[in-house]
C-alpha cells in the first residue's frame, strides 16, 4: 500500500494525497498514536480546502455515519433470515453507492429502500440457496458477488472492508473526539492487517452463525500478502470450527471466470450434499 | 541437523581464518557463530524481521536471527526449494516472498530451534510480521509486533522508543532476562566504531577501480546481526584496512572495471555463476549495494533506546519513496556507476513495487537500470541462460550509452 501511495503521487495527477499511517497489533500506544496521525490528516485536509475543522465538525459528522451503520445493519439483518429478503448482489450494490455518495443522502435513499424492501419481502422469500460468508481482501467489484450468486449461493454477509465489515463499528463518547475514533478504529473487529488471527477466526464464526452461514469464501487478490500469509491457518482454523471453506485468489475481476465457476459449483455442490446428509439424518 | 551444520561451517571457517585472515573470512566466520549460539544454551533464541535492535537483544542475552537471512542461507546451502515446496504444500501462496516462505517451511519441518522471543517489525514489509506470526503458531509463541513510524519526528522517535521499553518487557517475561544498560550503552559505543570505519569503506569504494570485487561486499546487510559488538568493529576495521591497502597500492577487487554497477536491494541468494562471469568476461563489477549504504548518524550512548529508535525510523526504506530514491539517486553519482541492476525479487512489494520509481529517478541523471524479475531465493524457476542474455544486452547498451 506504501508503494500505492508512492506510485499514485507520481503518476496520477490529484488534488489531494495523504498517508495515514495505522499500527497494526495490540499495543495499547497504538491509540494515542492513531490519535496524533487523524490531527494530521484533519490539519492537511484543513490546510488543502482551506477550512476549519472543529470538533462539533467532527462529531457531527460521526453522527450522520453512525446512522448510515444503523441503516446499513438493518438492512443487513434481513440477510439472518433463511431465506435472506435483500441478496448480497443488492446490498452490495447499496454498500457501493455509500462509497460514491454524500452519506446524509445515501441515508435518506436506503432509509427508503428498507421500508420497500420490508413490504416487499411479506410476499415470500428468494430463495433457498446455500448461505455463504464472503471474507478476504477488498471488492469494489459487484459483478463478483452477482457472479457468485447466480451460481446459486446467496452471499449473507461480507467480511471486507468494502463490505458489511465497515459497518460494524462502534465509536464511544469521550471527551476527545479524535480518541473515540482513534480507539474505535484499534479496537473494532480485526481485519487481516492487524495481525490477529484468532480474534479474527473468532469473529467470522460468530457471525457465520448470526447469518447461518453453510460456507464460507475467502478470496484474496492476486499478491495481496495481508491476506495470502493468513489463508493455510485461517482455513484449518475455519474447518476445525466445523465451517466449509473455499480459497479462491483473484485479480478482483472476473478475468479467470470459468476455472473460479467450476470450483464454486464444486464447493456448492459439496455444501448441498452436506446439508442433504444432514436433514437426512435428522429425518 | 541445523547445529552439526553450524558447527562444522565454523570450525572450517576458523581453520580457513588462520590460515590466510582476510576481511571476508572473518565475516563470514563472525556470522557462523551468531548460527551456532542459537544452539547455545547460555543464550536465549530471538527469531525477528531485519530491522529490529539486535543491541537491546545482545544486552539481554538474546541471539536474535533475522528470518530473511536464514531465508537466504538456506538458499544458498541448496535447501530451500525443500522448505518452500513444504510451505506451498500447506496453502502458502507462490506469489509471496519466497525468504518468508522458506523460513516458514523451515520452522514446519522441525528444522530451527524453538525461539524463546519473535519479534517482528512493519518494516521493510507486513509479509515478514505475518511470517513470524505464522511461526509463533507453529511453536505455540507470543509475537511482539514493532510498528515504525513513516515519519521522522521527535514525537515518533518517542513513540518508538516507548515501543523499545514495552518490548524490553515482553523479552524478560519470555526468558526472564533482564536488559543489562551497560552492555547496552557500550554496544552503542562499538556500533559508533564500527559505523566509522563502514563509512571509510564505503568512501574506499568509491575509487576507480573499486578495491572490492562483486563479491567482497555481498549480503553485507547482515552485519545487522553482530551490531554493537566488538566482533562488529573488527569486521569493519580489516575490511577498511583490506580496501585501504589495495587502494593505496593500486590493486582493484578484479582484473578489469570496465562497468561500474549498483546493485538495488538484495542479492541473488542461491549459487549462480552469474556475477562471476560478468566481471570475468565483460569487467562489469557491483561497486556499490544499496543496502549497504550507511544512513544513520552517530548514536548517543546516553540515550540507547531513543538512538536507536532515531536510526530506524530514518531508514531510508521507511516512509515514502522519495527518501529511498534521493539515497539511490546519491550512490549512483557518489560511486560514478555506469547502470544499476534490481533484481526486483518476486513477491517483494519494495524492491518489485517500486521498480518504475527506480526506473524514473535513476533515468532523470542519465542511469541505465535493469529489472532481472528473478527470484532471489528460488531456483526452481531460475533461467541462467535467459537472465545472462538480458544482462549481456543491457552491458552492450551500457558500452554505447
Amino acid at each position: 500500500m506504501r508503494r500505492l501511495h508512492d506510485v499514485w503521487k507520481r503518476y496520477v495527477p490529484t488534488k489531494f494525497i495523504h498517508i495515514l499511517d495505522i499500527p497494526m497489533g495490540t499495543l495499547s500506544l497504538g491509540t494515542s498514536y492513531l490519535r496524533e496521525e487523524f490531527n494530521k490528516l484533519k490539519i492537511a485536509l484543513e490546510k488543502h480546502a482551506s477550512i476549519t475543522i472543529s470538533d462539533e465538525d467532527i462529531k457531527d459528522a460521526i453522527e450522520v455515519f453512525s446512522k448510515s451503520r444503523l441503516i446499513y445493519n438493518q438492512l443487513n439483518s434481513l440477510r439472518t433470515e433463511n431465506p435472506p429478503s435483500i441478496s448480497g448482489t443488492d446490498l452490495m450494490n447499496l454498500t457501493s453507492d455509500f462509497f460514491k455518495m454524500e452519506p446524509k443522502i445515501w441515508n435518506d435513499n436506503t432509509q427508503g429502500i428498507l421500508k420497500e424492501i420490508k413490504i416487499k419481502t411479506q410476499n415470500g422469500a428468494l430463495n433457498n440457496n446455500p448461505r455463504i460468508l464472503l471474507s478476504g481482501s477488498p471488492l469494489h467489484e459487484i459483478n463478483f458477488i452477482s457472479f457468485i450468486e447466480e451460481i446459486g449461493l446467496n452471499i449473507v454477509y461480507e467480511d471486507l472492508c468494502t463490505g458489511s465489515k465497515f459497518f460494524d463499528l462502534v465509536i464511544k463518547d469521550s471527551q476527545d473526539v479524535l480518541t473515540s475514533l482513534s480507539e474505535a478504529y484499534l479496537n473494532r473487529t480485526p481485519c487481516a492487517r492487524m495481525m490477529q488471527i484468532k480474534e479474527r477466526v473468532n469473529q467470522i464464526y460468530r457471525t457465520a452463525e448470526k447469518f447461518r452461514v453453510d460456507g464460507v469464501i475467502h478470496h484474496s487478490l492476486k499478491f495481496c500478502d495481508t491476506h495470502l500469509y493468513d489463508v493455510p491457518t485461517l482455513k484449518t482454523m475455519l474447518t476445525e470450527k466445523g465451517l466449509n471453506v473455499l480459497f479462491i485468489e483473484s485479480d478482483g475481476g472476473l478475468g479467470n471466470i470459468n476455472q473460479i465457476r467450476t470450483r464454486i459449483e464444486a464447493f456448492s455442490e459439496i455444501i448441498k450434499s452436506k446439508k442433504k446428509v444432514k436433514e437426512n439424518s435428522i429425518q | 541437523m541445523l547445529e552439526k551444520y553450524f558447527t562444522q561451517l565454523e570450525a572450517s571457517l576458523n581453520a580457513k581464518l588462520n590460515a590466510k585472515p582476510t576481511a571476508r573470512r572473518k565475516f563470514v566466520y563472525e556470522i557462523a557463530r551468531i548460527g551456532s549460539r542459537i544452539f547455545n544454551d547460555n543464550w536465549s533464541i530471538g527469531w525477528t524481521t531485519v530491522f529490529v535492535p539486535y543491541e537491546i537483544l545482545t544486552s539481554m542475552g538474546v541471539s536474535g536471527m533475522f528470518i530473511e537471512f536464514f531465508g537466504a542461507m538456506l538458499a544458498g546451502t541448496g535447501m530451500s526449494s525443500k522448505y518452500l515446496e513444504l510451505s506451498e504444500s500447506k496453502g502458502f501462496s507462490t506469489d509471496s516472498c519466497s525468504y518468508h516462505r522458506t523460513i516458514i517451511g523451515a520452522a514446519m519441518d522441525g528444522l530451527l530451534p524453538k525461539p524463546d522471543v519473535l519479534i517482528g517489525a512493519s518494516i521493510p514489509c507486513n509479509g515478514g510480521v505475518k511470517a513470524l506470526k505464522r511461526m509463533g503458531e507453529i511453536f505455540n509463541k507470543e509475537v511482539f509486533i514493532l510498528n515504525i513510524p513513516i515519519e521522522v519526528t521527535p514525537k515518533s522517535i518517542d513513540y518508538l522508543t516507548e515501543q523499545f521499553e514495552q518490548m524490553i518487557e515482553y523479552v524478560e517475561n519470555q526468558t526472564g532476562r533482564k536488559l543489562d544498560y551497560d552492555k547496552l550503552k557500550k554496544s552503542i559505543k562499538y556500533n559508533n566504531q564500527a559505523r566509522e570505519y563502514l563509512i571509510e569503506i564505503n568512501d574506499l569504494c568509491k575509487n576507480i577501480p573499486s578495491p572490492a570485487n562483486s563479491n567482497d561486499l555481498k549480503n553485507f546487510i547482515i552485519i545487522v546481526l553482530l551490531q554493537g559488538t566488538k566482533e562488529s568493529v573488527e569486521v569493519a576495521k580489516l575490511y577498511r584496512d583490506e580496501f585501504k591497502f589495495r587502494v593505496d597500492n593500486n590493486i582493484s577487487g578484479n582484473s578489469e572495471e570496465k562497468y561500474r554497477l549498483m546493485w538495488i536491494q538484495n542479492r541473488i541468494q542461491f549459487k549462480t555463476d552469474l556475477l562471476r562471469i560478468l566481471e570475468e568476461n565483460y569487467g562489469a563489477k557491483i561497486v556499490i549495494d544499496e543496502l549497504n549504504h550507511i544512513w544513520w548518524e552517530p548514536m548517543d550512548e546516553n540515550v540507547p533506546l531513543r538512538s536507536l529508535a532515531k536510526r530506524i525510523i530514518t531508514h531510508p526504506i521507511v516512509g515514502p519513496a522519495e527518501r529511498r530514491l534521493e539515497v539511490i539517486t546519491q550512490l549512483a553519482q557518489e560511486y560514478k556507476i555506469d547502470g544499476a541492476v534490481n533484481p526486483a525479487h518476486l513477491g517483494c512489494r519494495q524492491s518489485a513495487g517500486a521498480r518504475v520509481l527506480f526506473k524514473d529517478a535513476l533515468q532523470k541523471i542519465g542511469i541505465p537500470l535493469i529489472h532481472l524479475d528473478v527470484d532471489c531465493v528460488d531456483e526452481r524457476n531460475y533461467t541462467p541462460g535467459q537472465i545472462m542474455t538480458r544482462m549481456e544486452a543491457f552491458l552492450e547498451m551500457l558500452s554505447n550509452y
